[in-house]
């Protein structure tokens, strides 16, 4: 198959570091406050929509994958390339290298705005911008491995979530879930649709998929972490729609944040704080996985060193961060950001997977074709 | 098979190493002939040593003469053997050579060669009328006994360190590991001191690749001189720009012995009492060569203790600074009560205060070092209270943070190993500014820089934070805890076994 990209025996690595790329690449801001945009679609039902998209997204990447196994490692802009022809190929990468773009906008944007709102009400958004951008670049220029490595370790600095929400849980009326499916089918569906920007992520193994090492069974880990993320975001939003109230949840933006503000330790207190901040090392990889995607697409039009790429790539986000930040602006951007991962992530593989399996048969008749012209 | 040829070669490589190694060095100057002429031979290598105040020139009879550098020889084996020998040989090299009782002699006919052993500590003989010399090697170091380690002391398990001598090191070496697959390569680094290094390593333990790039990176060196196996080892590390050493420095025998048996490669360099071991990960710099002498829950506990000290030491104070910064909230009301008590009367903020306070430990840790033994003890400790006491009572600092700076700086010191316990404390420093400016932003910052730092490192070209990245689960209970002894995987972290590795690779492929 044409358009391979040659990847070296030490650039790959195990197919079980997927699980967590993928749990890594999900979890980004969207866990701080998914509950109310759910809420003001699905209700009470709000959890159904939330199974219903992972479902979904079980799905999506079940596809995705059968359309990498179709073309030997080998990532989406290989297969665009090889699908559409040189030109059509490659204006499809430019196009598709702008989400990586888009979703590194959309999680510093967030996570700015949450540090201003909670932490640092005075500090310079420009200024954590540029923060976040120089440790990102740091990362960046050492490589996979390293990206890898970061989402590795930045598991475990979710690890802690779970058992510190039992806490709430005492406060929890489990009436407030009641009644199940009241709510008419399409508003479960529009939460599925607004489920969106919390879930995305996993498309990254369109990119990294020629660097996994056993090709063979590295679909079970990507199952495997959207299961993660499908338990950790049901018991969030669980204990979310059963400790708050209807109205109470319709109005509160971060809802995570605001359920860790009541819990209470003997030696810490407003343990929110405390996971804003971590929670940049939580971003943090996602944020390379973002800018590396990007980084595999350009490198298939210019050969261009990672640094200097990482340094343009910051520039744009830098300036973007300048022109966006603002409440209205961000749920704008939000709002079309998910419209279009939306599209991105869990209908153009679809249209990607049909496209590829004719181009397959209709290569296959050629060649066919071929024998049979030779015979 | 291999093995035993090679170690029935082995004495032979070496030489042959040596010979090729001094040809090296002295294929530059040219190769100068010896002259037969007694006199004009003295002139020779008086030209050449500069005519130094300690060459000894001695007529031992009407054509033999007997020059050597002062101190350098053996002077009693120089006088009841050689002195009483040469009277009763023939004067012919050849038959002096064969004669003398001293475990090394040689007949070598180039100027230069027999002037860098005579500088090694040999006695040369030259007999009137013969282009050669008699090299006799008598050489006598002037070294300290062996004594016990001081910087790396354990309460239990052996109390001896390495001296300054090469050739004593090896030894101890030697004693411990009785095994011929104990390889011993020798090397010459340094144009000015030409100090002799040896690399050890166990064949069939060590990765053969590790081995491939230590050599080729000392061979690779062009230094002038080498005074200290430390800077040798910052010379030959995977990134010397980093504050993180990627090679443990030991004075322990039994530590240098640890290494090489799980696995590692060894330096010792003459005239250093420190071994170098590489590769060495991360987590490895906090793991005690001691953890192993104690009893497994012990050694556990004190091993966790360990861990838990070094987080205590690199973030308890940047988190104080920050929470009375910024995040007054996080603290809770009866433990604010105290805080905000005990720095009622401060007039800093409290990075100040923080690093005011640090920068006071730090002095007194190296006034410490720096003092003779006898006063170094009572100057830290008075030193220490009367500064803490004081400043309180003047009021530039609050109780707390007393306690809290200190409890770090005696964490430091918990790091088995000290190159590493000062890497702990400086990094301190950045953290608690970051801390004082951006809160638990800051610290967070740091800890990212640290993360992103660590695993970009490499040691020898393996991975600095293994076993945790890339993650070997099997290895991780091992590397946190210690094991009772009968599970404990005898390789270290870097060091997994090249043939194992090589099957699985081979299965990957034939599937």
């Amino acid at each position: 198959m044409k358009n391979t990209i040659y990847v070296g025996n030490t650039q790959q690595f195990n197919a079980f570091l997927l699980f967590y790329i993928v749990v890594a690449a999900q979890i980004g801001v969207g866990i701080h406050g998914f509950q109310r945009v759910l809420y003001e679609d699905a209700k009470q039902d709000a959890w159904i929509s939330l199974v219903l998209s992972f479902v979904f997204a079980h799905i999506v990447v079940t596809v995705m994958m059968k359309t990498l196994d179709m073309f030997e490692s080998n990532d989406l802009y290989g297969i665009h390339l090889d699908i559409f022809g040189k030109y059509f190929g490659t204006t499809l990468n430019c196009i598709y290298c702008l989400y990586p773009l888009f979703a590194f906008i959309a999680i510093v944007i967030n996570y700015i705005e949450v540090i201003n709102t909670w932490v640092f009400p005075y500090l310079s958004p420009n200024f954590l911008c540029l923060t976040i951008l120089i440790i990102t670049i740091y990362a960046f220029t050492g490589g996979l491995r390293i990206i890898v490595g970061l989402c590795f370790f930045s598991f475990f600095f979710i690890l802690w979530i779970p058992p510190i929400l039992i806490i709430p849980l005492k406060y929890s009326d489990w009436n407030f879930l009641l009644p199940i499916l009241d709510n008419e089918l399409k508003d479960i569906a529009k939460g599925v649709l607004s489920m969106t920007f919390t879930i995305i992520g996993f498309e990254i193994i369109n990119v990294i998929y020629p660097f996994v090492k056993e090709k063979d069974k590295y679909k079970r880990y990507v199952h495997l972490g959207l299961l993660f993320t499908f338990l950790l975001y049901l018991a969030i939003l669980l204990i979310s729609l059963t400790f708050f109230s209807g109205g109470q949840l319709s109005k509160t933006i971060w809802a995570t944040l605001t359920l860790f503000s009541i819990i209470r330790l003997p030696f810490i207190e407003r343990v929110e704080i405390i996971t804003i901040c971590v929670w940049l090392i939580i971003i943090l990889p996602n944020l390379c996985l973002f800018m590396w995607s990007a980084y595999r697409g350009i490198i298939r039009m210019k050969v261009i060193s990672p640094v200097k790429f990482s340094v343009f790539f910051a520039i744009i986000i830098f300036i973007a961060n300048i022109l966006f930040y603002k409440r209205s602006t961000i749920n704008i951007y939000d709002k079309y950001y998910g419209r279009v991962a939306f599209f991105i992530v869990f209908i153009y593989p679809f249209i990607l997977f049909l496209l590829a399996w004719i181009k397959k048969k209709f290569r296959k008749i050629k060649t066919a074709g071929e024998h049979n012209n030779e015979n | 098979m291999f093995n035993k040829k090679k170690q029935d070669k082995e004495k032979n490589e070496n030489k042959d190493q040596e010979n090729k190694e001094q040809q090296q060095n002295e294929e530059k100057p040219k190769h100068e002939p010896i002259s037969p002429d007694k006199n004009q031979f003295l002139l020779d290598v008086k030209q050449k040593l500069h005519s130094p105040s300690d060459f000894i020139v001695r007529f031992v009879s009407d054509n033999m003469t007997l020059v050597y550098v002062d101190n350098l020889v053996d002077n009693k084996m120089l006088n009841e053997i050689i002195l009483t020998q040469l009277h009763e040989v023939e004067e012919i090299p050849e038959a002096i050579h064969l004669k003398l009782s001293i475990p090394e002699v040689d007949v070598v006919n180039e100027l230069n060669k027999f002037i860098g052993d005579m500088l090694q500590g040999a006695a040369i003989v030259h007999v009137n009328g013969y282009d050669q010399v008699v090299v006799a090697k008598i050489s006598a170091y002037q070294s300290r006994g062996l004594s016990a380690p001081e910087n790396e002391s354990q309460v239990i398990g052996s109390q001896v360190g390495f001296n300054e001598n090469l050739s004593t090191n090896i030894s101890l070496i030697r004693r411990y590991i009785t095994n011929p697959n104990l390889c011993n390569e020798k090397f010459v680094l340094g144009k000015q001191t030409k100090t002799s290094l040896s690399v050890l390593y166990i064949h069939g333990i060590a990765i053969e690749e590790y081995i491939n790039t230590v050599k080729q990176r000392i061979t690779d060196l062009e230094i002038e001189d080498l005074i200290d196996s430390s800077v040798l080892a910052e010379l030959i590390d995977d990134n010397s720009r980093s504050i993180f050493p990627q090679m443990l420095l030991t004075e322990r025998p039994d530590r240098f012995c640890d290494g090489l048996l799980s696995g590692k490669i060894g330096i010792i360099v003459n005239g250093s009492s420190m071994g170098i071991l590489c590769p060495y990960s991360f987590i490895e710099f906090f793991q005690s060569r001691e953890d192993q002498n104690l009893r497994w829950p012990i050694a556990s506990f004190i091993r966790l203790l360990r861990f838990f000290a070094i987080l205590i030491s690199i973030f308890l104070t940047p988190i104080y600074v920050a929470s009375l910064t910024f995040h007054y909230e996080v603290i809770p009301q009866p433990l604010l009560v105290p805080l905000s008590e005990s720095r009622a009367i401060v007039p800093f903020p409290p990075i100040i205060e923080a690093l005011i306070l640090e920068l006071i430990i730090e002095l007194l840790r190296e006034a410490g070092a720096k003092l003779p033994t006898k006063v170094g003890q009572t100057i830290g400790i008075v030193g220490g209270i009367v500064i803490g006491t004081a400043a309180v009572e003047a009021g530039i600092t609050s109780n707390i943070l007393i306690i809290i700076v200190a409890l770090g700086a005696l964490s430091s010191f918990t790091t088995p190993n000290y190159m590493m316990g000062n890497v702990i404390r400086i990094i301190r420093f950045p953290i608690i500014l970051l801390a004082g400016f951006w809160g638990y932003y800051g610290v967070m910052i740091a800890v990212c820089i640290l993360f992103i730092h660590l695993l970009r490192l490499t040691t020898l070209g393996a991975p600095y934070m293994a076993p945790f990245y890339p993650p070997r689960f099997k290895q991780w209970p091992n590397s946190i805890i210690r094991f009772p002894i009968t599970f404990i995987q005898r390789q270290a972290v870097n060091s997994r076994n090249k043939k194992n590795d090589s099957e699985q690779s081979g299965k990957k492929v034939s599937k």
